[in-house]
């Protein structure tokens, strides 16, 4: 059995090769494909997706589940744009993002921690409430047009680098060392395992699962910066249908849909899957409608081979979950 | 429950005020307005129209509608006007399907009661005061198009949601108008971005990197119009791809400013507030609306289309760079 915090398993090879394919079949099939352009373009827009999902790779993996992220982000992002309608410095503005998305990670994971709510059913019901708050919060009216400054900022950079790169990738180190050098790794995983073998045990389950999503609230709020300082707007809808991607992702990138198994890597390969294929499947000519039936089935093709695979088996998504393997939870 | 005597007290309020008010002013006739929803730029806009057109043609303007866009306040927000006899009551309506029964109320009150904005057209209701035809709209943003970048250009398409109805027949009329009128123009077939800003600029730079030849997008849904205008900013095409859109002032402002639109196409919704008072200061004095008339106030002619019941304010507006600081919704 693979040790569950592998950083590159069979999984995460999988989706190596899957995104080099899907390089070389859209080069073939497009010439505006293989560029700088088009590809900086691809990865500016995944930096949203990575930073929401590197958050929800934790959330999976101690058994939870987060499907507000999205409006949350937009939350978020009213405050920055707010902040920087008042004619705030840029890096002020840029910096409540993370700091508004923490507070509502602690409100959030509260709800589903202290409430003893399933994570599913009390973040469905949070959407509706963050959903709301926009609304009243924008009231019909949307943040568009914003200064500049903040894009100046991230666009710039250190040295010509985009702030994006260095902060995305402080983000995936950081959360690294913390799976794997501290014991939030192990106690994250044995939750997602069995909550009440962890409980047990004596991990400190309640500090664990908020801590998750105190993370992911933090990298959401981050991911609302960059939206802002991207598309210099908060639109009412914002958000829509960043919780679906990012779980997409997340799955796809081999962090069980059930805890207890958690990639990172494998969530990055996830987000640039994604967005390559919705990128390429443009540019090769396919309407936008059949982009999301791709992959739709690709995700199904995935949790498919795990079935097949016996690492998900129909049995043990409906077994209590004190009956799977104590192996994974060995650290 | 609260909300129930809250608005009991406030019609209790209401009546009493106008009550003594109909004393003192000699029965002044009253029109009122029910917006979908209180406290957003554009039933404010509609508003301010409606009051100057109170003002011209001496009556009196009620504007009062729900605070969160439900159906059910709305209706009995209608309810109370048409008991505190209001001669003439315009809703935007939220729910077709439910305002059927207000507006019988309304004829044994004799009030006139007719829609705004958004019909309910098997209602029985007076007349309906229509801002533009989804026609009108499909062929002005191709027209003020072609007329930036030719009649031999390629053009792309962002919309929003792939179901939602009003989107398409916009799309559905653009694509008529070149196929009649501008056969050498190239649209490209709609990509769908749902309701984010952020996934329609993705598709617009994606557009743009597929067609290095492209001369403008369209934003269809008025979500899409950041998105659209961010790409063409982000990917340095000011200028060389023109960007549009259905969107208002407020949200296009920055980007009519910067040149990534040229121009978006829209209505004036204070011509539509002015247009809606006076044509329930018509149903009062009991006019009949002419199939064109130009009413006192207004630059331009409306339509009427007796067999529909469609008071029509014309031809969308186009808002530019130069024109778009005078508007603000």
């Amino acid at each position: 059995m693979s040790n569950p915090l592998d950083w590159f398993g069979r999984r995460e090879a999988l989706l190596a090769v899957a995104c080099l394919a899907a390089v070389l079949l859209f080069s073939f099939l497009s010439p505006y494909f293989f560029n700088a352009e088009n590809l900086s373009a691809v990865l500016s827009n995944s930096v949203e997706l990575l930073l929401v999902g590197l958050g929800m790779t934790l959330l999976l993996g101690v058994g939870g589940i987060d499907v507000s992220v999205g409006v949350a982000m937009g939350l978020a992002a009213i405050a920055v744009g707010r902040l920087l309608q008042a004619g705030v410095t840029p890096a002020v503005a840029g910096l409540a993002g993370p700091v508004a998305g923490l507070l509502i990670g602690v409100g959030t994971g509260s709800v589903v921690v202290f409430g003893r709510i399933p994570a599913i059913v009390a973040t469905l019901g949070l959407y509706g409430v963050y959903r709301a708050g926009i609304y009243l919060c924008l009231g019909g009216d949307w943040l568009s047009g914003l200064p500049i400054g903040l894009t100046e900022l991230v666009g710039t950079g250190i040295a010509g680098v985009p702030l994006a790169f260095p902060i995305v990738a402080l983000t995936y180190l950081a959360l690294y060392v913390a799976l794997r050098r501290t014991p939030f790794g192990p106690h994250l995983l044995a939750i997602g395992d069995s909550e009440a073998k962890a409980r047990l045990s004596g991990v400190s389950v309640n500090r664990t699962q908020l801590l998750a999503f105190i993370i992911s609230g933090g990298l959401t709020g981050l991911a609302a910066s960059f939206y802002v300082a991207t598309y210099r707007n908060v639109e009412m809808t914002i958000g829509g249908t960043l919780a679906l991607e990012a779980i997409a992702a997340v799955v796809l990138g081999g962090t069980s849909v059930i805890g207890g198994r958690v990639s990172l890597i494998g969530t990055v390969l996830g987000v640039l899957l994604l967005r390559l294929l919705q990128n390429g499947l443009l540019l090769s000519g396919v309407p936008s409608l059949w982009q999301t039936v791709v992959t739709g089935l690709l995700l199904l093709f995935v949790l498919g081979i795990e079935a097949v695979q016996g690492r998900l088996s129909l049995t043990m998504l409906m077994r209590s979950k004190s009956g799977r393997l104590a192996s994974r939870v060995a650290q | 429950m609260l909300k129930t005597s809250k608005l009991l007290l406030l019609s209790v309020a209401l009546l009493a005020a106008t009550a003594s008010f109909a004393t003192a002013a000699d029965a002044k006739k009253k029109v009122a307005f029910v917006p979908q929803l209180i406290g957003i730029p554009y039933f404010d806009a509609m508003k301010a129209g409606g009051t100057e057109a109170a003002t011209k043609f001496g009556v009196e303007f009620i504007y009062t509608g729900p605070v969160d866009a439900n159906p059910v306040d709305q209706l009995q927000i209608v309810q109370n006007l048409v008991n505190q006899g209001v001669d003439a009551v315009s809703v935007s309506v939220l729910d077709a399907s439910s305002i059927a029964p207000v507006v019988e109320a309304a004829k044994a009150k004799h009030v006139t009661l007719f829609t705004s904005d958004s019909d309910a057209p098997k209602s029985g209701r007076a007349v309906y005061v229509a801002q533009a035809t989804d026609e009108g709209l499909g062929f002005m943003i191709i027209d003020e198009m072609v007329k930036r970048v030719g009649p031999d250009a390629k053009i792309g398409i962002v919309s929003g949601e792939a179901t939602a109805s009003n989107l398409n027949a916009w799309i559905g009329f653009m694509q008529a108008r070149v196929k009649d009128k501008y056969p050498k123009l190239k649209l490209l077939a709609p990509q769908f971005a749902g309701g984010t800003a952020q996934r329609a600029a993705q598709l617009a730079t994606d557009i743009m990197a597929a067609n290095p030849d492209l001369k403008g997008i369209i934003g269809v849904a008025s979500s899409t119009c950041p998105g659209v205008a961010q790409a063409i900013e982000t990917a340095g095409k000011i200028g060389k791809v023109i960007g549009t859109g259905y969107c208002s002032p407020n949200t296009a402002r920055a980007y009519l400013k910067s040149g990534a639109f040229a121009y978006t196409v829209l209505w004036d919704p204070a011509e539509l507030g002015y247009l809606t008072v006076w044509a329930g200061k018509q149903l009062i004095d009991g006019k009949p609306f002419e199939a064109t008339a130009t009413p006192e106030g207004m630059s331009h002619p409306v339509t009427y289309d007796a067999k529909t019941g469609i008071l029509l304010l014309g031809e969308p507006a186009v808002f530019t760079a130069q024109n778009v600081d005078n508007y603000h919704f």
